[in-house]
């Protein structure tokens, strides 16, 4: 897709890594162990991940003009520590890799204020073409704020927690 | 204590995509795919004997230390939901499964869960050994689970150059 997109675009943040997003752990996230449930990690990363978009011009305007869509294939979590309701939650975010058409994305979630490592995500985004909802190349504008996020974050070092196989054996 | 269900795999949960599950694309969004696991997860959890009740009477708690999805076809309000569930491996604290996730009617895969389960102590809130009465349980349902293929998407590693 070479259009340019019919919406305003954001001003880029390259910082490595992006902290671009903050939130906090709601009521109705919490379960029977008086914790955040696993489900919910998920959604508070998939918001990160949501960030990550709005930031490469990706974000809500992207579905309401019609001109794509961002669906994730693939998630991997692991959870650190427990979070309660109401802890405010930082993420950090990397960029791990990129091609024509997807991103392969690595959050950490922080508690805000206490610091510590409260999970981590490893997710692959790929680019939906709108109207067929099949995989298309990112748009120009997207592909150009990538690479300079790319540019930015190709040199930090690879998360420990990056590139895990879960099993019995796995520290 | 229900009745252990041996069936290989574990085939008990059934539940429908709720209108607040969807997100502005349209389709149920990848946190309520894991919402919908989880509940999978208290059924395989129940033939444990270590689920509400468990938790209710104060005795352990079970937590998730890692879980990874494939998201392999959208789904949409209403749709109707299968899950099964695979023991793969287990130890004194640990179970390791996999939970498929079908559209009920129309049978196709719509995405995978693997997960690593850990027993809690109620009052310390660290692992401990699986209860007494959950270790044979576990023992005769991964022994009926290891006649099963191993699910392609079990163990995967995170990439964008493999696919």
């Amino acid at each position: 897709m070479s259009a340019t997109l019919p919406y305003e675009m954001p001003e880029l943040v390259a910082t490595a890594p992006l902290d671009i997003h903050h939130s906090t752990v709601r009521p109705e996230w919490v379960d029977w162990n008086g914790h955040m449930n696993v489900a919910f990690y998920v959604l508070a990363f998939d918001q990160a991940s949501g960030a990550f978009m709005r930031n490469i011009g990706l974000g809500r305007d992207y579905v309401d003009s019609r001109s794509g869509m961002t669906f994730v294939l693939e998630t991997h979590v692991t959870y650190d520590r427990e979070m309660r309701e109401g802890a405010p939650m930082r993420f950090a975010t990397q960029l791990l890799a990129r091609d024509a058409k997807r991103v392969h994305l690595y959050h950490e979630m922080f508690h805000a204020d206490e610091r510590y490592l409260a999970a981590t995500n490893e997710v692959i985004v790929m680019n939906i073409d709108y109207a067929s909802r099949r995989a298309a190349p990112w748009p120009r504008q997207a592909a150009e704020r990538l690479e300079r996020v790319w540019e930015a974050h190709k040199h930090l070092p690879r998360p420990a927690k990056a590139g895990r196989i879960m099993g019995l054996g796995s520290k | 204590m229900i009745d252990l269900d041996l069936g290989a795999p574990l085939d008990r949960h059934r539940a429908t995509v709720l209108k607040d599950w969807i997100d502005w694309n349209g389709h149920m969004n990848v946190g309520y795919y894991v919402v919908a696991f989880d509940k999978a997860t208290d059924v395989l959890c129940e033939q444990f004997g270590c689920s509400w009740e468990y938790t209710r009477d104060k005795i352990g708690m079970t937590f998730v230390l890692e879980a990874h999805v494939t998201y392999e076809r959208e789904l949409r309000e209403g749709d109707p939901l299968r899950v099964t569930t695979q023991i793969l491996d287990h130890d004194a604290k640990r179970v390791h499964y996999m939970h498929m996730m079908y559209h009920a009617i129309d049978g196709y895969l719509a995405a995978t869960n693997e997960l690593m389960l850990i027993n809690i102590d109620y009052v310390t809130r660290r692992s401990a050994p699986w209860p007494e009465w959950a270790m044979p349980r576990i023992e005769k349902m991964a022994a009926a689970h290891a006649r099963l293929p191993r699910p392609k998407q079990a163990g995967r590693l995170i990439g964008i150059k493999k696919n």
